[in-house]
């Protein structure tokens, strides 16, 4: 079977050869083709080449275009931050009151970043698009804010300012469909949202009943094409039920401390359920460990055809021992088929 | 002024966390004044507010306490500082203290430093807030112009929290390790919990609301060190 073909199963509830499974190697791939991350974050092609190379080692099924959601914020502005062996960062928001926010339009996809993000998901949908499935990552609309204006203000003005917070997610619902349109449109399987503002560890319930979750479904019933819920780096399980009839939302991608069996209990059957390997946690993983790890969770979910193996919060870090990667896909491998 | 009773105190109390999950800030502020005029702003401070927030630590432990109820916390206490000041009274500010604190160099993520200094002003230290972008010369430098035996550096990513580790340096290239303990802090540090260690810190704390106490503990290991 192909990678995509087990993803499809996955997503149909229908056995495979083996379990679908990914990464989030994202970043790897410089590590793999010795591509300098300014380069190869700037150069769709140099992306290309090492989602190439991260084929070459992992063959996962699905393959992720650049996780590198702070492109979205530097498009209206501010200034970029580039390391070596970490994806691009925003220095500071690149606004500092509301009243200076403006819609960007199809401006939004012809600044840099988000045209290299736009071209790479283009070129890895054309190398590998067959074969497996293609994951783009775009920020929820009910995020964008934070990260144009800052954490504080954001909060604030969806705390103590409802009309402000509403002007800006409608701003934050049009970027979020152009820029998922756009990554559908140059063959994206399907978009990850790492949702955070959507979380009870962030905000007030009420403020989640009445404003976020009414506006996550309002852009996700509208966007063009299948999305992966992603935990946004915090627990989900004990609010699943909240996001659960969200529309477009084909499957949940799940924080390594929530429990799969339970959520499985929630969601019911039928549903896609992704994770939840701690991604960044393999970094200080032996192979052994990160063998055993992911075999457990591969055993929890022993009996379900629902289920993709995939690696949960961030970017699988740079120093992460290529070792340890393998082991997860050995653990895969020998857990056999999907009855 | 009168004292209130211990079941009047719990009532307020028990009022004021209802208000503060629900955000209710004004409403919140109008109680606690309303206690201040009745019983002092010490009273309000000391006996409604600060057992509230220890509530809320305590929630916040369990993750049972949003970032945005501890926002509100942060801002129900500020609104009452500002408005003990400016109404004057019996309410003892800065008599801890000082402190340094600041976001380490090219860290903007402001938030949880304003919270740090809100939940320590409200009890009762002293707070020396640098702002973003911090230098390590610049802490060490506002530490010793003070007098502080506790720099709080706060980093968001893990990016910038590995520039926690050329403040460590600083101080300790000053001779200064040991009196002055630094005091980390940030989302990075909750997700990796041996962080607090590895870029060298002396501690750490799971949220704002915990910071006072914390820094109490860093001012007493001050005092050890220097066998005061």
């Amino acid at each position: 079977m192909t990678g995509m073909e087990r993803v499809l199963c996955a997503l149909r509830g229908e056995p495979a050869d083996r379990r679908a499974f990914t990464l989030a190697l994202s970043l790897y791939g410089s590590r793999l083709s010795g591509c300098p991350t300014r380069e190869y974050y700037s150069e769709p092609v140099r992306y290309l080449e090492g989602q190439r190379e991260v084929v070459r080692l992992m063959d996962p099924d699905i393959v992720f275009a650049p996780f590198a959601l702070p492109f979205e914020a530097l498009a209206y502005g501010g200034e970029g931050i580039w390391l070596d062996r970490f994806p691009p960062n925003v220095r500071k928001p690149p606004f500092r009151e509301h009243g200076q926010v403006r819609p960007l339009g199809d401006d939004l996809l012809r600044s840099p970043g988000v045209a290299y993000l736009i071209e790479s998901t283009r070129l890895l949908a054309e190398e590998f698009g067959p074969d497996k499935a293609v994951c783009a990552v775009v920020t929820a609309p009910v995020d964008l804010p934070a990260m144009l204006l800052g954490i504080e203000t954001w909060l604030e003005t969806l705390l103590f300012d409802h009309e402000r917070a509403a002007h800006l997610m409608d701003l934050a619902t049009e970027h979020f469909l152009r820029l998922t349109g756009a990554r559908f449109a140059t063959g994206a399987s399907f978009v990850a949202v790492p949702v955070m503002f959507a979380n009870l560890r962030l905000v007030t319930p009420a403020l989640l009943e009445k404003n976020i979750l009414p506006e996550l479904a309002r852009a996700f019933g509208q966007a063009k094409g299948p999305l992966v819920y992603h935990h946004g780096g915090n627990r989900i399980l004990d609010h699943l039920g909240l996001y659960s009839n969200l529309p477009g939302v084909a499957g949940f991608l799940f924080d390594p401390r929530d429990d799969l069996a339970h959520a499985r209990e929630t969601l019911g059957l039928g549903r896609l359920m992704l994770g939840n390997v701690n991604g960044p946690g393999l970094a200080r993983m032996q192979p052994g460990d990160a063998y055993a790890s992911v075999s457990a969770i591969l055993a929890n979910r022993a009996g379900d055809r629902n289920f993709v193996l995939a690696s949960a919060h961030a970017d699988i870090p740079f120093d992460t021992n290529p070792d340890t990667l393998l082991a997860v896909r050995r653990a895969v491998v020998d857990a056999g088929a999907v009855a | 002024m009168t004292e209130e009773t211990p079941m009047g105190l719990e009532a307020n109390r028990e009022a004021l966390y209802a208000l503060m999950l629900e955000a209710e800030r004004e409403k919140a502020l109008a109680m606690l004044l309303d206690h201040a005029r009745r019983h002092g702003f010490q009273s309000a401070v000391s006996e409604v507010l600060e057992p509230v927030l220890e509530r809320a630590g305590e929630a916040w432990l369990r993750e049972n306490l949003s970032l945005a109820q501890g926002y509100v916390a942060g801002k129900i206490a500020e609104d009452l500082l500002v408005a003990a000041a400016e109404i004057g009274g019996d309410l003892k500010l800065d008599v801890k203290g000082p402190v340094v604190i600041g976001n380490v160099e090219d860290d903007y993520h402001s938030l949880g430093r304003k919270m740090v200094a809100v939940f320590l002003r409200a009890a009762g230290w002293k707070v020396i807030d640098l702002g973003n972008d911090v230098a390590p010369s610049q802490f060490v430098d506002a530490a010793v112009e003070h007098g502080a035996r506790v720099i709080g550096a706060s980093a968001m990513m893990l990016t910038t929290a590995e520039n926690v580790r050329h403040l460590r340096t600083e101080i300790d290239a000053r001779g200064m390790g040991g009196r002055v303990q630094l005091a980390v802090g940030g989302a990075v540090f909750k997700l990796r919990p041996d962080l607090m260690q590895e870029v060298g810190g002396d501690g750490t704390a799971s949220s704002a609301i915990q910071a006072p106490e914390l820094f109490e503990r860093l001012w007493a290991q001050s005092l050890e060190a220097e066998g005061a």
